[in-house]
């Protein structure tokens, strides 16, 4: 791998190197740039992933540095739900390992709607008073770029013809995985309904894809590093790729505390932690900030100078603002046969007819229903069974034989408004393991995202009943407090005062820094945000070597 | 011999080994004396090696954990080798549940004295009356973190040191194969409508 001494002005900095990282590290080291990524994770297995353990046991308890998510008690995060309270300690983690969220996600990869990015202008039943804006770029815009990242990534599913799904100018390059026992009993419920039901598309391919082998359906999956690479990560799929270039390195156990500018208010380089955490500064010519949808916005809000008082790019104060955590619902139920739910993969079929908002239900919002099979031993035996199942005794061993293998769950993926409160900012008490002011999470969905869970929730139970469950349970909904699809924190927009990078991802105050991840998504969709995170990086990195390759950015290419 | 004395009597050849005649003794005595191989592999097994508890303390800890995922027709946590787990944890990533125990210990004593005086320890009491000695203790935080251990000896894998034979992932029909090829399990097995 080639290697950069940290006084190389290197052409570009690429912080984190998950979803939106790890594309623009390929794409910038192909296109002739020199590359850093600086991971705050560690490398994981990268490169020898049959080494990735299938213990349950095990995996949630992996040393230091075999760790694939963020350790809250390291990188520490506060949690309120409105600015009167005051913020208590937060369980917010997302991926932190070379590859980031990708590594060990259930690899979700539905398209974002064509509507979904005017949603504001095509809808008038959105409440006034939200955050809710339309994007600065179309459907139309970003298509192809779709296409891209599931032919680069190599996503599987099944094109369909349907108002409820996005439409696709090209095939999936392979097809949707097996039905699992779920998605048969969503047909079942979709039959009796008239419903439609989908493979989801996923980022696990189902036949062997560009040098990695199809999944073995082990059933060990979300949480977990794929030990046959089937999963579409950027670990195994842009990473390696950027390497081989021999411009790119990629510097894991590297924190990230601050972004340089100079008194003309252009970045520097960055100044991080390595793993003795010792700090050292990396210039740059331009910095990448691919870093996710909270931590982008707090390393923004920690990069303070005499120019940006306030933060590096937010003069209108917009960073960190219109954080979208993402909203859920969902039930589960007992059938008289075994599904066996324990094999393949987590995120089975999907019910996509309650996806665009409907007035008659009196609120704004939609989703999708997934069925969501996920049933490994300890999950079950600590707390996977229905809630009046005994803890213990002879009756906690009669629920087990009887409720595993005999059980599926729904998971419901919904709107949720943008609002100015729901926001990222800096804990003014808390500190990290690095000392550094710990990230600090307020946010409270807007009423009618809560009446939205709560008709996902019913209608879980109604589709399990139409399947014909045994016995059914629904959680009561609950708002997130963090989690994985963060999105919305520096949000894209063509206007300066309120959004904080453009159409192409530039920082509307800093000429040579772009932000590339869920933090620009304006609308969060119907909550899965992955495959519209590596959309907007392959646009992003077209534009970007087209502007960097006409020397705005003095870079050597 | 049926199948399931077989399999019975295979799991508790698998539970002796490693452990002492003593330790053995104090648990399947009446059980195990009658089968000779079974005495043969406990005399030749390693020594008890409990880095944590006290022969004592893991009869009273395995009791309990008996009465969390009891045995029937198949295999409970004792077969499971739950004890070995929870000692191990203790051991290692869970050290800091080290006090619990032993302040626990003292109060299933005294749970036990209150409720049956004149027994000398929960071990020695009847299956019903340990059911009422944990019912009355079921909300402490000790109970809690026993139940959790004992279930997660129960399920995780062998390796940990519980699970032996992979008791637990039998009970509830788990496959550690980690390969497997629809059709998955019974509905996906049959006919699907055409879309």
């Amino acid at each position: 791998m080639r290697q950069y001494t940290p006084n190389t002005e290197v052409d570009f900095v690429v912080i984190g190197s998950g979803a939106a990282g790890g594309i623009m590290a390929k794409q910038l080291s192909q296109a002739g740039f020199s590359v850093v990524v600086l991971e705050q994770g560690g490398w994981g297995k990268y490169g020898r992933d049959s080494e990735y353990t299938k213990d349950e046991w095990l995996n949630r308890n992996l040393p230091r540095e075999d760790r694939l998510l963020s350790d809250p008690t390291r990188q520490r995060n506060t949690f309120r739900r409105n600015d009167k309270e005051k913020a208590a300690p937060g369980t917010h983690s997302y991926g932190c390992v070379v590859g980031g969220g990708t590594v060990t996600y259930g690899g979700s990869s539905w398209r974002h709607l064509p509507y979904e990015f005017n949603e504001l202008s095509s809808d008038p039943t959105i409440p006034s008073g939200t955050g809710m804006a339309d994007w600065p770029i179309t459907y139309a815009e970003i298509e192809p770029y779709y296409v891209q990242a599931e032919w680069e990534m190599g996503i599987s599913g099944e094109r369909v013809n349907s108002p409820f799904v996005a439409p696709m100018s090209k095939d999936y390059p392979v097809p949707a995985v097996p039905l699992k026992s779920s998605g048969a009993l969503f047909n079942t419920a979709a039959a009796k309904l008239g419903l439609t039901v989908v493979p989801g598309p996923l980022a696990i391919i189902t036949r062997p894809y560009m040098g990695r082998a199809a999944c073995v359906n082990c059933g060990i999956c979300s949480g977990y590093g794929c030990h046959v690479r089937a999963r579409s990560s950027s670990a195994v799929t842009v990473l390696p790729v950027a390497q081989k270039t021999g411009r790119c390195e990629i510097r894991a156990n590297s924190y990230v505390r601050e972004i340089s500018v100079n008194n003309a208010g252009r970045v520097t380089g960055v100044i991080y932690f390595d793993g003795q955490k010792r700090e050292i500064q990396q210039r740059a010519k331009a910095v990448v900030l691919s870093a996710n949808g909270t931590e982008s916005a707090r390393l923004l809000l920690l990069s303070k100078s005499a120019k940006f008082p306030d933060g590096l790019a937010n003069s209108n104060g917009v960073v960190g603002k219109y954080l979208m955590l993402g909203g859920g619902a969902g039930a589960s139920g007992l059938f008289e046969h075994p599904l066996n739910e324990y094999k393949g993969v987590i995120s089975g079929a999907g019910i996509v007819d309650f996806v665009p908002s409907d007035p008659k239900r009196g609120f704004y919002g939609g989703g999708r229903l997934t069925a969501r099979g996920y049933e490994t031993p300890l999950g079950m035996g600590l707390n996977g069974l229905s809630p009046d199942a005994p803890r213990w005794g002879a009756g906690y061993k009669k629920a087990l034989r009887e409720e595993a293998n005999h059980k599926m769950a729904i998971n419901c993926f919904v709107t949720q408004m943008p609002l100015e409160t729901n926001r990222v900012d800096l804990d003014p008490d808390v500190k990290d393991e690095w000392g550094l002011p710990a990230m600090r999470i307020t946010s409270t969905s807007h009423p009618d995202d809560i009446k939205n869970m709560e008709f996902f929730r019913q209608k879980s139970i109604e589709i399990l009943q139409a399947a014909g469950a045994t016995k059914i349970w629904a959680n009561n909904v609950n708002d997130s407090r963090g989690g994985a699809h963060n999105r919305g924190s520096c949000r894209m927009g063509n206007d300066p005062k309120t959004s904080v990078v453009d159409k192409f991802h530039r920082a509307h105050d800093v000429p040579n820094l772009f932000v590339i991840d869920g933090s620009n998504l304006v609308t969060g969709g119907r909550n899965h945000p992955t495959m519209t995170i590596q959309a907007l990086a392959y646009r992003a990195a077209e534009h970007l070597v087209k502007a960097a390759k006409t020397g705005i950015l003095r870079t050597s290419a | 011999m049926s199948t399931r004395g077989k399999s019975r009597r295979s799991f508790l050849i698998e539970s002796a080994a490693g452990l002492s005649g003593a330790w053995v003794a104090a648990n399947y005595s009446g059980i195990l004396a009658a089968e000779k191989y079974v005495l043969k592999a406990a005399q030749t097994g390693k020594p008890a090696t409990f880095q944590f508890f006290t022969p004592d303390q893991a009869v009273e800890i395995e009791a309990m954990a008996a009465q969390i995922i009891p045995t029937d027709e198949t295999p409970g946590a004792r077969e499971a080798r739950v004890i070995n787990f929870i000692d191990r944890a203790l051991s290692t990533f869970a050290k800091n549940s080290q006090a619990q125990y032993t302040k626990g210990l003292s109060e299933l004593q005294a749970q036990t004295t209150q409720m049956f005086p004149t027994a000398a320890k929960f071990s020695a009491l009847s299956s019903e009356q340990q059911i009422k000695v944990m019912t009355a203790m079921e909300k402490t935080p000790f109970f809690n973190t026993v139940r959790t251990h004992t279930v997660i000896g129960f399920f995780a894998s062998p390796v940990h040191g519980g699970n032996q034979d992979k008791v637990g992932w039998k009970l509830i029909g788990y496959d550690d194969s980690l390969n497997f090829r629809p059709p998955f399990g019974y509905y996906d097995a049959q006919p699907q409508p055409r879309r």
